[in-house]
């Protein structure tokens, strides 16, 4: 069945365009244009994730993100904003919302941020001690990574890197979902730190054997799984 | 110190309450004097009514009864008496002869004249007459008031002064002191909006006297300030929405088309369209950070961390980068130094800078911290060819580049940004020389 995703969001360009993105991606797109309307669809609750911008005419983003907390809807929320300084950020995340996106974004940023609060949205919260990826596996309490049974020997940095990839195996991860997740900085760091970090990485990783596992993803990011 | 105006009111209401003790001394003596005087003058009405009385009764002889009687050992010691014959040849009293500065019948004098068998000369307060028959008589008494008051004077002064002299300084000092404790809750309310917090106010202490006057036209222009503040936020972000919203359309349509087209050459100008799209996007983001920072907006997202740490996060971050330019980025932190700041914008900002010196610079990057002086210091240091000290100004100015920069793709931001943060932080950017080289120099406040 497909995935249920509510776009609150008044400008009807970025609403027309993000809809028929998801929708061509898969998800079932259901839009407000207000405050009011998407409170009205949020409460609902059938949806799997709500995409919702902080700046709305009658209830604000911020308004309506509250109310659904409020009714015990724990869907996923994912805030679109033009406000990307640290503490709008911080005030976004502590009122509830699952993720903050500061626009302009890219879309395949949106795409991969929606999966990733759906799938933790449904997978189980099992502890895993070992992360597998094809014959690539990482023990996290021996703090070892082995493929095809040939350690690796990885920086904590890297580790971390590698871990957060193994996360999120076969998804792709944006460079600022990296800079959030490995580094916990949410700023643009310029020149191409990620990449340079990824490149190390994708050395350690996949030299020497015949099948990559760390993909470039052109105009999005990285991802890390079997398929090509 | 003799200039402030503490020191000159305090100087003031001592000089003026030692004169004042001064004057009450000084008016005391007087007075005490005054009183003496106009004691002696009763004495000698009464004992000039008293002789006039016995002249009266018993004749001269009755009278010089009387005057031996009053000038012996048992009476009075301070009186002063002569009867004496038509040419002042004395009859009875303790005076040899009558003295020439004393005319009968012209009222009471002072003179000072020598008793009989006494080797001092006293002032006496005397009055000469003419009796009825030819005879005079010289009544009087010794006025020791003149010394008496100076003696007195002299001992009040000498308890009084010490004591004038502490009261006045304690005055003085109590007088200092209640101004600067009243000054004292303005400058708080100051300090406080100066290091961020926009809602502290001097409060009301219902004296309306001259300084809660000030403190009601300080509470003012806080106010103004806060209003103004508020507004800049309110603009800043309404900028960033107005900017944004377009931004995100056009980066929806070209990535829309990037999709639509098949064409490589379309391919490549639109994701060259993309990448300045996010140019200008990230140029609006920090622009508005230096503006957000400069207003000191951001201060309520401070975080106490691990300096120490947090560089060499930074360094690990951009080490690869800086490697791969064929540099080497070094790091010269102390062991650890707890500090209160916006990691974010720090971390922004020191990026920026070794940024920059990958773009301008040569030769190892330093990443250097160190807390002397109770300043914190972060530096950015390299081995490039820096900057003269004469276009540090140009350098540091927003949007501003160096000629030789301008062909790059920079905004110009990074300095700009580095010196709103370390502002943010209660401290300044400073550009130096490393000899050679480029040292720039955050300083994050004490």
């Amino acid at each position: 069945m497909a995935n249920k995703i509510l776009l609150i969001e008044d400008d009807d360009a970025t609403a027309d365009f993000v809809s028929r993105g998801l929708t061509e991606e898969g998800f079932v797109v259901d839009r407000a244009a207000n405050g009011r309307d998407g409170l009205f669809h949020a409460t609902d609750g059938s949806y799997d994730c709500i995409v919702l911008d902080r700046m709305l005419p009658g209830i604000d983003g911020m308004g309506v993100l509250g109310a659904v907390r409020a009714a015990g809807i724990e869907t996923p929320v994912i805030v679109l904003s033009a406000l990307g300084a640290a503490e709008d950020r911080i005030h976004g995340l502590t009122n509830g919302a699952d993720d903050y996106l500061t626009k302009p974004f890219a879309f395949i940023e949106l795409l991969a941020r929606v999966r990733l609060l759906i799938r933790r949205g449904g997978a189980g919260k099992a502890v895993e001690t070992v992360l597998r990826c094809g014959d690539l596996e990482m023990d996290l309490l021996a703090r070892r990574t082995r493929r095809a049974g040939k350690a690796i020997d990885l920086q904590p940095r890297e580790f971390r890197l590698l871990e957060f990839l193994l996360r999120h195996a076969d998804q792709v991860v944006t460079r600022t979902m990296l800079l959030e997740g490995v580094w916990d900085y949410h700023f643009d760091p310029g020149t191409n730190v990620i990449d340079v970090h990824l490149s190390r990485l994708r050395k350690k990783v996949d030299e020497g054997f015949e099948r990559p596992l760390l993909h470039t993803v052109r105009g999005a990011g990285y991802r890390l799984g079997i398929d090509p | 110190m003799y200039r402030s105006a503490t020191f000159r009111f305090a100087a003031l209401v001592f000089i003026l309450q030692l004169a004042s003790a001064a004057a009450l001394i000084v008016m005391i003596g007087l007075s005490v004097r005054q009183q003496l005087n106009s004691d002696a003058r009763r004495t000698v009405a009464v004992l000039r009514d008293d002789l006039r009385a016995s002249y009266a009764g018993g004749g001269v002889a009755g009278l010089a009864r009387e005057v031996r009687l009053r000038t012996g050992a048992l009476v009075t010691p301070g009186t002063v008496l002569l009867l004496a014959d038509r040419d002042g040849g004395r009859i009875a009293g303790n005076l040899d002869a009558w003295p020439p500065s004393v005319t009968p019948g012209a009222g009471s004098t002072e003179v000072t004249l020598y008793r009989s068998g006494l080797t001092a000369a006293e002032a006496m307060h005397v009055e000469g007459m003419r009796l009825r028959g030819g005879e005079r008589l010289l009544v009087g008494t010794i006025v020791a008031g003149e010394a008496r008051a100076i003696r007195m004077l002299e001992q009040v002064s000498g308890v009084a002064l010490p004591l004038a002299l502490m009261f006045a300084s304690l005055a003085a000092w109590m007088a200092a002191r209640m101004i600067v404790a009243r000054l004292e809750e303005p400058l708080a309310a100051l300090n406080a909006v100066a290091a961020g917090d926009l809602g502290a106010r001097v409060p009301d202490d219902g004296s309306h006297d001259a300084l809660a006057t000030l403190g009601v036209a300080i509470n003012g222009a806080l106010e103004r300030v806060e209003t103004l503040m508020s507004e800049l936020r309110m603009a800043t972000d309404g900028l960033a929405h107005d900017l944004k919203s377009p931004l995100t359309r056009m980066r929806v349509v070209l990535e829309r088309a990037a999709t639509e087209v098949r064409e490589p050459a379309a391919i490549e100008s639109i994701d060259r369209a993309l990448a300045e799209a996010d140019r200008l996007f990230t140029m609006v983001q920090t622009a508005l950070s230096i503006t957000r920072a400069e207003a000191g907006i951001g201060r309520e997202t401070f975080v106490a961390v691990d300096l120490a740490v947090e560089l060499a996060g930074i360094a690990e971050m951009y080490a690869p980068v800086v490697e791969d330019a064929g540099r080497t980025l070094a790091l010269d932190v102390p062991g650890t130094l707890p500090w209160v700041v916006h990691r974010e914008l720090l971390a922004q900002a020191l990026g920026n800078l070794i940024d920059n010196s990958l773009k301008y610079g040569a030769g190892p990057v330093t990443l250097g911290l160190d807390h002397t002086d109770g300043q914190v210091r972060v530096t950015v240091a390299d081995r490039g060819p820096g900057i003269p000290a004469a276009r540090h100004e140009d350098a540091l100015r927003r949007f501003g580049r160096l000629d030789d920069a301008r062909s790059g793709t920079g905004a110009g931001l990074g300095l700009s940004l580095a010196g709103a943060v370390a502002r943010l932080h209660g401290g300044g950017l400073v550009l130096g020389d490393a000899a050679p080289g480029l040292v720039v120099t955050l300083n994050l406040g004490g």
